[in-house]
């Protein structure tokens, strides 16, 4: 394997990454389908994910799958965007549309990651 | 009328149509990704997540999970077809790979739906 990036927006840097996060995602997804539905009772409930997301490790876990498949979906977006639409005004319309999306999305998610601590069991009405 | 150069004509063989299997189960997931990521959000409230859940336990959304493992068994497969084309000289072999996809793709799948459907109550 010999890769060489020309310089500039060739997207080759693009198609590369494309690969490389590729490659994260699928071991993520593994684990994350193991966890999540082959292994114990399939039941997604709060305290099943808080038992889980209160641990740093999880938490790391969860926030490097946030920022591959975010990246790794709006990069594939960008590139069919790139192939379908050839009107200039579309294509910027709608690539601003993916950077901003893909802002608040990886804002949201990581919100949600970074700042979960586990609430009071007692509290949650079955 | 000016011709569009662009127009979708694809000729249709093993390498093609995996290539257009793969950009159609891509934006599936990234619309699944976006729904993910909103409900996940629910979080910080624990009784509306519970709520949530609950509601995605009915079996409808049990199949259309189902489904989504398949969805994400051929994206991620055929990932690692044009990763082996791409980069470990596997064009000379395309075919055979693609077919591979599909036999290993199958397996997969069904290795995951039968743990998935005996947790299910």
């Amino acid at each position: 394997m010999n890769i060489k990036f020309v310089p500039g927006d060739s997207g080759m840097r693009r198609w590369f990454f494309q690969r490389i996060t590729g490659i994260f995602l699928v071991v993520l997804l593994l684990v994350h389908f193991t966890i999540m539905h082959f292994i114990g009772t399939g039941e997604t409930t709060y305290q099943t994910v808080a038992s889980r997301l209160a641990s740093p490790l999880w938490k790391t876990f969860d926030l490097a799958f946030l920022v591959f498949a975010l990246y790794h979906g709006l990069a594939g977006l960008w590139v069919v965007v790139d192939d379908y639409v050839h009107k200039d005004g579309w294509r910027i319309f709608i690539y601003s549309l993916i950077v901003l999306g893909g802002a608040l999305l990886l804002a949201l998610g990581a919100l949600t990651i970074i700042t979960f601590s586990p609430q009071m069991l007692t509290t949650v009405k079955m | 009328m000016k011709k569009n150069v662009y127009e979708l004509k694809y000729r249709y063989h093993t390498g093609s149509v995996a290539w257009v299997l793969h950009r159609l189960s891509g934006l599936a997931l990234i619309l699944y990704l976006v729904l993910h990521i909103w409900v996940i959000s629910n979080l910080n409230n624990p009784a509306g997540f519970n709520k949530v859940m609950a509601f995605l336990n009915e079996p409808l959304f049990k199949l259309l999970e189902l489904g989504l493992w398949g969805v994400i068994i051929y994206h991620a497969i055929n990932g690692l077809r044009v990763i082996l084309v791409d980069f470990f000289g596997g064009s000379k072999n395309q075919k055979k790979l693609f077919w591979g996809v599909v036999v290993v793709g199958i397996v997969v799948f069904i290795a995951g739906a039968v743990p998935f459907i005996g947790n299910l109550k």
